[in-house]
């Protein structure tokens, strides 16, 4: 019904934009295909990336693997819905998963000087468990080439294993599936 | 461009035909060659397609290219464990999507490329990079794809951190323009001191010190046929000094910065840049946040006052009807209000007034920067109390207002409609009068059982339309409620359904929303979302039309794919505090988003 609302444009010139359009996603796309067939996540030199603390000391998400072999890393920002369901959503269930599988949760927020301010109070103010870390002007969002928020990782010895964008309510049990196959 | 595209790449794969040449011998080391190089090469792909539909209810789509597509491709390589370099190709084809900034004018093209040498103590860079000095006030070169904003600095950058509690950086370039870059050369330092690191401090957990530089060396051609004119400074510098205290549940930080004198624009017609070259005029900053926080429990208050503030790499780029999409800023004056998910709540939303702007056109008007504050609560009720019931309760709230700077305007000539070069304004320093914008929102989210939780939002609002958006005498006064409920299915099934309502007797008056959302495993989900402007205004292009979206997405792993068909209001665009003006536009879009 939606559809019928709409003038279809002139078919001749659709085809013309569409033709131009595939024929700039072929010459990159070539490249995009090698690449993902050929290789995982082969992100781990981004953990290196400095990021900063509560506090303001500079910090790094490899120092942090350093000291824990089993992590979930949780890009998240103050303003994102989705996120902070997210880690609600695990803040209810992190004891039980702390106890089995002996995983440290890790979330650093990309909320930039706008928002940045209301990560502390909003942390205690959910009274979330985590380790809280600030990537303010978002080098560690461009370093794993995030698109969007958020983004979990799971890293297991300083590796990335597990990758996955979005959350969607439930979702935290297929991220626990997947951390118990790392243990 | 091809044979660009081909150098950078030769350059990226140089370093693995050095390595097999010295192992040619084995086939098999030249498979683990090939492996180390994959290992050692990430990137990531973004496409975001867009094809404009004629609408019977919103009229035809008035341009040439109905399909569009912006498209980023960007590689990095790590070599030699210290080194990387990297490229970004980007495509605007056949031209960028709607409302992106003009600049963004090629099909193809090589946007930018970086190396970069890196250890404990030293970074440094050469071509694109992104920085940020303290809050961003005073420097902040970033990127935002869905505003279509970078403006990183090409040119050499770097960081040393002599001793665990000081850090300097200096860097030196030219802002990213388009697909080139600005006319203008950037440099700035900074230096970042921990001094509880040196002096260990009994009371204070934090005391950090910040001081930072940024000059903008331009040329200025003079267009001025006054004879009163003077001598426009090639160098505008801008100092910042920011302090930041904690001390065991409370913090605090404070910053300063002031800006060199420079010229004003002049608007007789505003789509046309000129400057009134009799009188410079210099700007200054102050920013105040303080908060305390415990468990269950944070609040934070921000106090902010900007004064012809807005910096940009090239002066006509201040002509915001020539840029409005803020393309080459140097500092980042982000609205200091709450960020808003819901569409209704999007439809009035505050955007900082930093600029120094004589309106000399229709109501004649000085704007010359804002001051107001804003303070956040949030509270959790606790599991087992009254009204924190089974799984407890959080509350969060927001009080934001803000105001227009009390400028008086002296005119010596006495020309009317503030026409005259010889125009210059006093500003009081702490004045919230002029109010602009405020608002009130409280946030209730609920987990009722284990499977269904939800959340409820009020929201009201006070918007200055006369001053954000030049309405004559306008002005709305609203309130938005918000209610929205999620059930669980299991495995990954899940509904969300939310309702929306904004009542207003201003503007385009009352509006009706809501969103169903279905998601048959973590993976892939479905969408419907729809606004309804249901009473009758004077506003008559967001009258009883229906702006909706319908569409899916799928997500595995690093990639994401969305496809999408709706009806876009016209208005604002907000992301993270940047808004841009978009225009009303019908059609079916297409996201893709890979990184490996």
């Amino acid at each position: 019904m939606l559809l019928n609302l709409i003038i279809l444009p002139n078919i001749a010139q659709l085809n013309k934009s569409l033709l131009q359009y595939l024929k700039i996603m072929k010459k990159i796309s070539l490249i995009v295909i090698l690449m993902i067939t050929s290789l995982s996540f082969s992100q781990s030199q981004a953990l290196e990336t400095s990021i900063k603390t509560l506090k303001g000391e500079t910090t790094s998400l490899s120092e942090f693997t350093a000291k824990n072999d089993l992590v979930i890393v949780s890009l998240w920002a103050t303003w994102c819905v989705p996120c902070k369901n997210e880690l609600d959503a695990i803040n209810e269930v992190y004891q039980d998963w702390q106890d089995e599988t002996n995983v440290k949760l890790v979330a650093v927020s990309i909320d930039d000087s706008r928002t940045v301010n209301r990560v502390k109070p909003l942390v205690n103010g959910k009274d979330w468990d985590y380790t809280i870390l600030l990537d303010t002007n978002n080098d560690l969002k461009r370093a794993l080439n995030t698109a969007t928020v958020p983004l979990t990782l799971i890293v297991k010895n300083g590796e990335i294993v597990y990758r996955h964008s979005g959350y969607t309510p439930g979702a935290e049990d297929a991220l626990y599936e997947e951390l118990k196959k790392h243990i | 461009m091809k044979s660009t595209t081909k150098l950078v790449l030769a350059c990226l794969l140089l370093p693995t035909f050095l390595f097999s040449q010295e192992e040619q011998d084995s086939t098999a080391t030249e498979t683990s060659t090939f492996n180390k190089f994959m290992d050692n090469l990430t990137g990531s792909f973004e496409s975001n397609a867009q094809w404009y539909l004629n609408d019977k209810e919103t009229g035809r789509f008035e341009e040439d290219e109905h399909l569009r597509a912006n498209s980023y491709l960007k590689l990095n390589y790590y070599f030699l464990n210290n080194f990387s370099a990297g490229v970004q190709v980007e495509s605007y084809a056949p031209q960028a999507l709607l409302n992106y900034d003009k600049e963004l004018n090629k099909e193809v093209g090589l946007a930018e490329y970086y190396i970069n040498y890196r250890t404990d103590k030293v970074d440094a860079t050469l071509g694109h990079f992104y920085e940020q000095f303290g809050s961003g006030l005073i420097l902040r070169a970033w990127e935002d794809r869905a505003l279509g904003m970078n403006n990183s600095i090409r040119g050499g950058k770097i960081k040393y951190t002599p001793f665990s509690f000081l850090q300097v950086t200096g860097l030196y370039g030219s802002q990213r323009r388009g697909f080139d870059v600005s006319d203008s050369e950037i440099m700035a330092f900074n230096a970042e001191l921990n001094i509880n690191e040196i002096v260990k401090s009994n009371f204070f957990d934090q005391i950090s010190l910040g001081l930072s530089y940024v000059n903008r060396n331009e040329d200025f051609t003079s267009t001025s046929t006054n004879t009163e004119k003077i001598e426009i400074p090639k160098n505008v510098g801008a100092y910042s000094a920011r302090l930041g205290l904690s001390f065991k549940d409370i913090y605090t930080n404070v910053e300063y910065v002031m800006k060199d004198k420079d010229v004003r624009l002049n608007n007789i017609q505003p789509n046309k840049v000129s400057f009134s070259e009799n009188k410079l005029f210099d700007g200054s900053a102050l920013l105040f946040n303080l908060g305390y926080s415990a468990r269950g429990f944070g609040v934070n208050y921000t106090f902010r006052r900007l004064e012809n503030m807005s910096f940009y790499s090239q002066r006509e780029d201040k002509n915001l009807i020539n840029n409005p999409t803020n393309r080459a800023t140097l500092n980042y004056l982000p609205a200091l209000t709450k960020q808003h998910d819901y569409t209704l709540a999007n439809i009035y939303i505050y955007q900082a007034q930093p600029g120094l702007y004589i309106e000399n056109y229709e109501s004649p008007r000085a704007k010359a920067g804002e001051i107001g504050n804003q303070i956040d609560v949030f509270y959790k009720f606790k599991r087992g109390s009254l009204l924190g019931g089974k799984y407890g309760t959080k509350v969060s709230a927001n009080l934001a207002y803000w105001a227009a700077l009390n400028v008086k305007i002296s005119d010596p000539d006495g020309i009317p409609y503030f026409s005259s070069d010889n125009l210059t304004y006093e500003s009081d320093f702490l004045n919230f009068d002029n109010k602009i914008y405020s608002e009130f929102n409280l946030e209730v989210n609920k987990k009722w059982t284990k499977n269904f939780s939800s959340i409820f939002t009020f929201i009201d609002l006070h918007y200055n339309s006369d001053y954000l958006v030049e309405a004559n005498g306008a002005k709305v006064d609203a309130w938005i409620g918000v209610a929205e409920g999620t059930y669980k299915f299991g495995k990954g099934k899940s509904l969300r359904v939310e309702a929306q309502h904004l009542s207003t007797d201003d503007d385009a008056r009352n509006w009706l929303g809501g969103t169903v959302e279905y998601f048959f495993n973590s993976n892939f989900g479905v969408y419907l979302n729809d606004s309804y402007n249901y009473e009758d205004s004077p506003i008559e292009e967001n009258s009883k039309i229906h702006f909706f979206n319908l569409g899916g997405s799928f997500t595995k792993g690093a990639t994401r794919v969305s496809l999408n068909y709706g009806r876009q209001r016209g208005g604002l665009i907000c992301v993270g505090g940047v808004c841009r003006p978009v225009s009303k536009n019908t059609g079916v879009t297409l996201n893709l988003a890979t990184s490996f």
